[in-house]
């Protein structure tokens, strides 16, 4: 489902701290309706990676573009502003706010952004944990739900404002196998509806499910793999395949 | 190892730091400052009075005298030690010029004196004794060098009503022991005994004043002072008592002394609450550290060792910066004392202010030290494995039902939901508020019209005192009246005849009462409870004599009148802080050899020039003495009112620093507690100016909560306060608590509901603003790194 023009183009993307070079030069398209996952090696920078092509953190060099805008060219606020409404996050460790109910975490956004009535709004997040299967946990404290549930709430988060892609850093990193499974399960479906997703992830079962594995050693990209995309069937051969590609270390296949 | 960890925690939190030490400053700066305004006028009047050798117990005394009578008694008692009558040479202001300006508005009684050359001596600037004077010179109460401007060389011109007029240089100015503030209303002018005699030819009234010193004078003053009441001796006057001289010199400074270390008192409990807050964030933040360093085996007192000698380290940078600071600022303070009552070079002087501000070292470095046993309960493994302290927070109120801009609800969400965190700036700001509003309302108090109130007499135009001096006395003051009453220019009179009547103390003792007697109606007094009585059977009683008599308002008090004793009723109560705070008011007789002296209260048409007709009614009525209220309330209460304001404009100087100060450390603290969430805020959206505004949300609502609990505070507590002082001041320790002073805050709306905490909100929402930059820095990357 990949169209000419990329929904996000990063040339050249170069961030370092203090002198030490996290990301040398990375080169990446990413295209519309994309579930694409970044794997590799501890502090290899694939969480910086991500942060440095949304824009949240600050590029030392090189350019990114999102939907054909230029990320240097917006300044702190347009960038907020694209954030709030056409990307979505989720994080490892969910990082709900802890004096907001869980309603209030999922709705957060969409009063931020303010583009329809509260009500309007309040009804949508429920539509998006009713789906998930978390409306039950609206009124809840962020302390009174479990891992799994709180990634769901983190994913109605994520999409409350309906963005054009959702970045996850190790989605399902704190949770075990069987609510990370659920949680890719949610993922999938997203993505089968259109949604473009660029996961980064430790777990081969999750980049198993993708259709793109990129695989970064020291601030580089040394491998980028494209796969059927995963019909449900034969996960542990996919898995054993993509194995073999990463101690084959990962050589770029197109 | 310690000293490299120390080092680069300072360079980590240079900001926090700074502000610590400001903090800590700014206490040691109070409290130096309040040891030293508190040790000078203290040490400077007690200094005169021992100087100058001020009597212990003093009567005035106009008319027929006997010098041999008063020896021969004072001879009988063995109380006293020495005793002596000064011949006084009353002035009247019409026939008294001060560099060619006639002194008719001068509220104070001028008399010319020789000054005396063994006791109750008159001191020069240098309080060095005046014991003689040119020919030709006069030497002025030094009132008139800091009130009027007055220099060596000036004339000083007296006139007789006969055409005399005589010209005196003035030598000098002098300080007096027992006369010396404006409130104590009789001032002494010291001439050669030859120019007293010309100028006593020609014009002025005499009077004796007789002096006493007593062997042990706190033991036998009291009673001393009834026995020459109940003799038949000279006492057409008021009777003064050193208590009284120390009273009138301290009220003005004593107020200020009070304010200071009110002030000082309250900033050193804040700094400690933010040295306690800033500990444990601290703490907070090197938790792990701590944990670590206990793991790899520094033992627990190693530990504290390095934050005992971090603490310690700026509370010394602080008492070594504050020291001098607090110091320079006491003689600002103590301006007035200074110039009054001159400066005692006594190395008390330097060693209180030196030893408070030492004090203050002290208890912050031993509340440092009781902190630290907080690392105690740090284990390696608790600590390492949970990372930080942080209580959980709850989610209390609901984003998803309020109408209002999310930056704003969230702010007010967080201030709700973790209420225990913002407790603090909540008490600095409250504290801040009563900081700025007792010391402006307390000056505001003493220099309001009202004021005259408090010293039992009501707000008239004019007052007009004639002394009982002998039987032609009675029809000299009803003559008075009558001209009063048919002058046009005069809307009512209220005569008074005041009579000293013999009653009871609550222990059943005789104690004599001064009663005012007249048509009580016609003064429009404020009665602190009752009302004004109305029949001879009915009394009123001034708050301290109430206290005296243990009587409330409702019992009856029984009053000897004449021949016999009344159970008069007590239908009222009102402040009074003239002759001695113990009088009374009813509708008594007035039988002759009761009455000490007349007044009347005179209101006059709207227009009138109150000054000229008092000058007027000065020469017309003489002796008898006319004051102009409103001038004789600028003259007394002004200069205590300004030098309360001048501690007030410091106070709230430090108010609003210690509340930016504290806001800037709070908003830091915060925002380095608050990275993870405003990390998060940012990544799912939330703009950079938003989140400030949610943070400036939070800072200002506790504010807010704040102004009012403290505004609130002050009104009460800080009245209460304020009338606490009053009772010490006036009536001792004893009456302290006992309700005899029942002052009501004179508040200037527009300066304390308005101005001041408008300043208070532009210092912090700029401090706010200023502080809260760091949002940019919250990174979720920096989360998920950890
Ligand atoms: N804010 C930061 N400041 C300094 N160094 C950082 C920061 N964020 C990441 N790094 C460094 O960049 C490298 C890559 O980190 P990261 O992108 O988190 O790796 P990964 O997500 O692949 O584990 C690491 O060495 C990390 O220490
Ligand atoms: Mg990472």
């Amino acid at each position: 489902m990949t169209t000419d023009t990329p929904l996000l183009e990063a040339t050249g993307l170069t961030r370092s701290f203090s002198g030490h070079t996290v990301l040398h030069g990375v080169d990446l398209q990413v295209h519309h309706g994309e579930l694409l996952s970044v794997m590799g090696p501890s502090g290899s920078g694939k969480s910086t990676l991500l942060y440095t092509i949304s824009g949240m953190d600050t590029m030392s060099a090189g350019t990114v573009r999102f939907d054909g805008q230029e990320l240097a060219g917006l300044n702190q606020k347009q960038l907020a502003r694209l954030r709030l409404t056409s990307m979505g996050f989720i994080f490892q460790h969910v990082h709900l706010l802890k004096n907001l109910c869980l309603l209030d975490n999922v709705v957060l956004p969409a009063y931020l952004a303010g583009l329809a009535p509260r009500s309007d709004l309040n009804d949508r997040a429920l539509q998006l944990m009713e789906r998930t299967g978390v409306a039950a946990l609206a009124d809840r404290d962020v302390s009174e739900a479990s891992g799994g549930q709180l990634q769901r709430i983190g994913i109605c988060r994520a999409l409350i404002n309906s963005p054009t892609i959702l970045f996850g850093d190790e989605p399902t990193g704190a949770l075990d196998s069987t609510a990370a499974a659920e949680i890719m399960d949610i993922l999938a479906e997203l993505n089968a509806d259109g949604m473009t997703l660029m996961l980064v992830t430790h777990d081969p079962r999750v980049a198993a499910r993708t259709e793109r594995v990129l695989y970064m050693v020291d601030g580089r990209i040394v491998g980028d793999r494209r796969q059927e995309r995963y019909a449900g069937a034969h996960l542990d051969q996919r898995q054993t395949e993509l194995s073999q590609w990463l101690m084959a270390g990962a050589p770029v296949r197109t | 190892m310690y000293a490299r960890m120390i080092a680069r925690d300072f360079r980590r939190n240079r900001s926090v730091t700074l502000i610590l030490v400001l903090l800590m400053m700014l206490s040691v700066v109070l409290a130096t400052a309040s040891a030293g305004t508190l040790v000078r006028p203290v040490g400077a009047s007690s200094d005169l009075m021992t100087q100058a050798d001020a009597p212990h117990v003093a009567q005035l005394h106009v008319g027929p005298y006997d010098q041999e009578q008063v020896d021969a008694w004072a001879a009988g008692r063995p109380d006293v030690a020495h005793h002596q009558t000064m011949v006084m040479l009353g002035i009247s202001g019409a026939n008294l010029f001060f560099d060619g300006t006639a002194q008719t508005d001068n509220i104070q009684q001028n008399s010319l004196v020789v000054p005396n050359t063994e006791r109750d001596l008159l001191l020069d600037l240098d309080n060095q004794p005046v014991t003689e004077v040119d020919v030709g010179t006069v030497v002025l109460p030094v009132i008139y060098q800091v009130e009027a401007d007055l220099e060596v060389g000036d004339p000083v011109t007296i006139t007789g009503s006969d055409g005399y007029v005589t010209e005196l240089t003035i030598a000098g100015f002098a300080r007096d022991s027992i006369m010396n503030p404006a409130i104590t209303s009789s001032k002494r002018l010291a001439v050669s005994p030859a120019d007293l005699a010309d100028v006593r030819a020609h014009t002025g009234e005499v009077e004796q004043l007789i002096e006493f010193w007593l062997h042990d004078p706190d033991a036998e003053s009291a009673t001393f002072q009834k026995a020459y009441q109940d003799s038949d001796l000279p006492a057409a006057g008021q009777m003064v008592d050193a208590a009284a001289f120390r009273m009138f010199t301290m009220i003005g400074d004593g107020m200020v002394a009070a304010v200071v270390i009110l002030v000082a008192a309250l900033l050193l409990v804040v700094g400690m609450l933010c040295l306690r807050f800033s500990f444990l964030t601290a703490a907070e933040q090197d938790y792990r550290e701590i944990g670590v360093l206990k793991a790899i085996g520094v033992p627990g007192h190693g530990v504290k060792q390095i934050y005992l000698t971090k603490y310690a380290l700026l509370a010394g940078i602080a008492t070594v910066l504050g020291l001098p600071v607090g110091l320079a600022l006491t003689p600002l303070l103590t301006r007035n004392i200074t110039r009054y009552m001159g400066s005692v070079p006594s190395v008390w002087n330097w060693v209180a202010p030196v030893l408070a501000g030492t004090a203050v070292l002290t208890v912050l470095v031993l509340f440092v030290v009781v902190l630290l046993h907080r690392f105690d309960k740090i284990s390696a493994v608790t600590a390492l494995s949970a990372g930080t302290t942080g209580r959980q927070a709850r989610a209390v109120m609901r984003l998803h039902r309020s109408r209002m801009p999310v930056q704003l609800r969230l702010g007010v969400m967080d201030v709700v939901g973790r209420w225990p965190t913002y407790l603090l700036l909540f008490l600095v700001f409250a504290v801040s508020t009563f900081i700025i509003i007792v010391p402006v309302s307390s000056a505001a108090t003493a220099g309001a019209p009202a004021f005259v109130n408090y010293m039992g007499t009501g707000q008239v135009d004019l007052r007009i005192d004639l002394r009982h001096a002998d039987s032609t006395s009675a029809t000299e003051f009803e003559q008075m009246v009558a001209q009063l009453e048919s002058d046009p220019d005069v809307t009512a009179v209220a005569p008074m005849v005041t009579t000293r009547n013999d009653s009871v103390d609550k222990d059943g003792n005789t104690a004599s009462l001064y009663v005012e007697n007249g048509d009580h109606t016609l003064l429009p007094l404020t009665y602190a409870e009752g009302r004004a009585p109305t029949a001879p059977t009915e009394i009123a009683l001034s708050l301290l004599a109430m206290n005296q008599a243990g009587r409330q308002v409702g019992d009856t008090l029984p009053v000897q009148v004449g021949a016999q004793v009344r159970e008069l009723s007590v239908v009222g109560s009102y402040q009074d802080i003239t002759n001695g705070g113990k009088t009374a008011k009813s509708v008594l007789p007035t039988g002759e050899d009761d009455v000490m002296w007349y007044m009347a209260g005179v209101e006059l048409t709207p227009g009138t020039d109150a000054g000229a007709t008092a000058s007027v009614y000065a020469e017309e009525f003489a002796p008898a003495a006319v004051a102009d209220i409103e001038q004789w309330r600028i003259q007394t209460l002004g200069p205590i009112a300004q030098q309360i304001m001048v501690t007030a404009v410091v106070s709230a100087v430090v108010a609003l620093a210690l509340a930016a100060l504290m806001t800037a450390l709070f908003t830091r603290m915060l925002l380095a507690r608050d990275a993870g969430p405003i990390a998060v805020q940012r990544a799912v959206g939330a703009d950079d100016p938003g989140l400030r505004r949610q943070y400036l949300t939070r800072v200002l609502l506790v504010l807010l909560l704040g102004v009012v609990v403290g505004t609130v505070a002050a009104n009460t507590l800080g009245e209460g306060l304020f009338n606490l002082m009053f009772e010490g001041m006036f009536g001792g320790f004893e009456s302290l608590g006992q309700g005899t002073s029942r002052i009501d805050f004179a508040v200037d709306p527009l300066l304390t509901y308005l101005a001041l905490p408008a300043a208070l909100l532009a210092a912090v929402a700029l401090t706010t603003s200023a502080s809260s930059r760091s949002i940019s820095e919250a990174r979720v990357s920096t989360l998920t790194t950890e």
